[in-house]
C-alpha cells in the first residue's frame, strides 16, 4: 500500500517500527525465559534459590486469586502518584521562583544539587525518628525524593534561558509576572519534562525502599517479607512487577512528554 | 525634503547622555558614551554608524531601558526613560523571537501583554504578517524559518505592539548578503507604509546611507556624535538597483565612509 497523506505516512512508519520493536522484544523475552529455566533446572533446590518462570507464573496466579497482588500493587502505585504529585507541584514553582533572580539562583543552586544527591534512603533513618514506621514516613521520603530533582532541573532550565528572550518580552512591556508566565515557564518546559521523568524515576525506587524499611504493605513489602517466609517466587514476582511498571510508565507517559516538548520547539535537531 | 517632519515635537530626545562603567578586569572607568545629544522627529529614520565598540549598542540599550544611566536625559514623547516600556520597540541583532510560540503568537505577544481582546488581536496580527510578507507561515515555529524570516517576524512583532519609536540593533548583520538587500528594501517600504520613527544601529555604511533620512556617525571610544549626514532621497526612490546612479546617495555614502574610516584608524591605533 502506498502511503498518501503525511499522517498516513507517519502511522505507517510507526507501525513498521512497532513491528521491529515488538519482534525484538519477543525474542529477548523468550531467550531470557529459556536461559532462566535452564539455570533453574540445573541447580539444587530451585524453589529456594531460583524458581523457574513457570513457578513464578503459578504463584502470581495464586496471589491474583487471593487478591493480594492487586492490593499490593495499587498500594504502591497510589503512594507513587500521591508522593510524586506533591513533589512536582511543590518543586516546579520552587525552582521557577528561585530562578527569577540570578543572585538567588546562584546561591541556591549548590544547595539543591546537595539535596539531590542525598538519596531518599539516606534520609530515611531521620524521618523514622521523627514519624516512626508509618505511611507518613514513606510519603515524606517519596515527596523528598521527587522534589529535589525537579526543583534543580527547573532552576537550571530558567538559568539557561537566553537573556535576549527575557529582554524581548520586557521591551514589549511585560511585567515580572508576564515574563515568568510567557518566557521563564515555557522556556524551562524541556527541563520540567526531563525533571519530571527523573523525579518519578527516583520516587519509584524510593517507594519500594520505603515500604521495605517502614514495613508498609505494597510491592516493596511483598518482596521483603518474601525473604522471611522463604517465598522466593514472590520476591521474583515483585521484582518483575517493579521493572515492568516502570517500563510502561516511562515508555507510554514520561518519554513521550519529554520528547514532544523538546522536539516541537526545535530545541533538538532530529 | 521627501518627508514632512514636525520639527517642533521630537519623538525621542537625548540630552547630554553619558555612560561610564568600570572595566570588568582592570576596574578602570570606561567611557562608553560621552555627552550624546540627539533628536528624532516623527516618521524619521535615523541610522547610527560607527566603529565596533564605539558605544552605539550601549546607546540603544539605554534607550530600550535595558541599561540604567546616570548622567544626562533620554525621553520619548516627553517621558523620561526609566526601564523598558512598550513605547519603545526593539529589534535585536540575534533573533529574539520565542521558540515555543508560533509566528502569529510571537507577533501578537505585545498585544497579549497589553491584554487586547483576541478578536482584535488576530486581525492586527494578520495585518502585520501581511506587511512583512510572512503570509502562510502563521503557524510555523521559529526553528522552521530562515534567518531572514526570523528577522521579519521580529520586525512585525515590534510594529504590532505599536511603539512610538522602533529601535533596531544591527538587525540584518547576521543574514546573508542577498537577503540583507531584500530586507533593507522591505524596511524602507515598511517605514514608508507605517511612518514609524526608527533608530537604526548598524556598522555597514551602505546600509546606513540607504536607509537613513539622517545618518549619525559615532567617534571611536569614548563614543561621541562626530557628525550627522542628511540623506535627502525620497523613500519611494530608495531602490538598490538605482542607487549606483544616485549622486545624493553616493555623496552621502562616501562622506560617511570617510568619516567612519578615520574613526576606525583611531580605534586600531589605541
Amino acid at each position: 500500500m502506498q502511503p498518501r497523506s503525511k499522517l498516513e505516512k507517519f502511522i505507517w512508519s510507526l507501525q513498521q517500527l512497532m513491528k521491529i520493536d515488538a519482534m525484538n522484544l519477543v525474542i529477548l523475552v523468550i531467550v531470557t525465559l529459556i536461559g532462566w529455566s535452564i539455570i533453574s533446572e540445573s541447580i539444587d533446590n530451585p524453589g529456594r534459590y531460583l524458581p523457574s518462570p513457570v513457578a513464578v507464573a503459578l504463584s502470581s496466579v495464586d496471589m491474583l486469586v487471593k487478591g493480594l497482588l492487586p492490593s499490593y500493587f495499587s498500594d504502591t502505585l497510589v503512594r507513587l502518584i500521591v508522593g510524586s504529585a506533591i513533589g512536582l507541584v511543590a518543586g516546579i514553582p520552587f525552582g521557577l521562583i528561585l530562578g527569577l533572580n540570578r543572585t538567588v539562583a546562584d546561591m541556591f543552586h549548590p544547595m539543591l544539587n546537595f539535596f539531590q544527591s542525598v538519596s531518599g534512603i539516606a534520609i530515611f533513618p531521620i524521618i523514622v525518628i521523627w514519624y516512626g514506621n508509618s505511611d507518613t514516613t514513606v510519603l515524606i521520603v517519596i515527596v523528598y525524593t521527587s522534589f529535589f530533582p525537579i526543583a534543580f532541573n527547573v532552576l537550571s532550565g530558567v538559568r539557561e534561558i537566553p537573556l535576549r528572550y527575557i529582554n524581548a518580552a520586557r521591551t514589549l512591556g511585560a511585567s515580572r509576572y508576564q515574563v515568568t508566565k510567557d518566557v521563564l515557564f515555557p522556556g524551562a518546559m524541556p527541563h520540567i519534562a526531563t525533571g519530571t521523568r527523573l523525579s518519578i524515576g527516583f520516587a519509584w525506587r524510593a517507594v519500594i525502599a520505603g515500604e521495605m524499611l517502614a514495613g508498609r504493605q505494597g510491592l516493596g513489602w511483598m518482596i521483603f517479607t518474601g525473604q522471611d517466609s522463604d517465598k522466593t517466587t514472590e520476591i521474583i514476582l515483585g521484582m518483575v512487577m517493579i521493572g515492568f511498571t516502570w517500563i510502561i510508565l516511562d515508555h507510554y507517559l514520561l518519554r513521550p512528554l519529554e520528547e514532544s516538548t523538546i522536539e516541537r520547539w526545535g530545541l533538538v535537531q532530529r | 525634503m521627501g518627508l514632512s517632519m514636525n520639527k517642533l515635537t521630537p519623538k525621542l530626545v537625548v540630552e547630554g547622555l553619558c555612560h561610564h562603567y568600570p572595566d570588568e578586569y582592570t576596574g578602570e572607568s570606561v567611557h562608553a558614551l560621552e555627552d550624546i545629544n540627539l533628536e528624532l522627529y516623527e516618521g524619521e529614520l535615523v541610522s547610527v554608524v560607527g566603529p565596533s565598540g564605539c558605544g552605539k549598542s550601549t546607546l540603544l540599550n539605554i534607550l530600550a531601558g535595558l541599561l540604567p544611566y546616570k548622567v544626562g536625559k533620554a525621553s520619548v514623547d516627553g517621558e523620561l526613560i526609566q526601564g523598558p516600556g512598550p513605547d519603545r520597540g526593539v529589534v535585536f541583532q540575534e533573533h529574539a523571537i520565542l521558540p515555543w510560540r508560533t509566528v502569529a503568537k510571537n507577533i501578537g505577544h505585545g498585544l497579549e501583554i497589553k491584554k487586547i481582546p483576541e478578536v482584535e488581536r488576530i486581525q492586527r496580527v494578520q495585518d502585520f504578517i501581511d506587511l512583512v510578507g510572512l503570509s502562510g507561515f502563521e503557524d510555523k515555529y521559529p526553528h522552521e524559518l530562515s534567518g531572514g524570516m526570523k528577522q521579519r517576524c521580529q520586525v512585525a512583532r515590534t510594529l504590532c505592539a505599536d511603539p512610538v519609536v522602533m529601535l533596531m540593533d544591527e538587525p540584518f548583520a547576521a543574514v546573508d548578503a542577498q537577503t540583507r538587500i531584500t530586507l533593507q528594501e522591505e524596511l524602507n517600504r515598511i517605514a514608508m507604509a507605517t511612518r514609524k520613527t526608527i533608530l537604526f544601529i548598524t556598522h555597514a555604511v551602505d546600509e546606513a546611507a540607504f536607509l537613513g533620512d539622517r545618518c549619525v556617525v559615532f567617534s571611536a571610544r569614548p563614543g561621541q556624535l562626530k557628525e550627522i549626514v542628511t540623506i535627502d532621497i525620497p523613500r519611494e526612490k530608495r531602490i538598490w538597483a538605482d542607487m549606483n546612479n544616485n549622486d545624493v546617495f553616493k555623496t552621502a555614502r562616501d562622506r560617511i565612509l570617510k568619516s567612519v574610516r578615520e574613526e576606525v584608524l583611531v580605534a586600531t591605533e589605541e
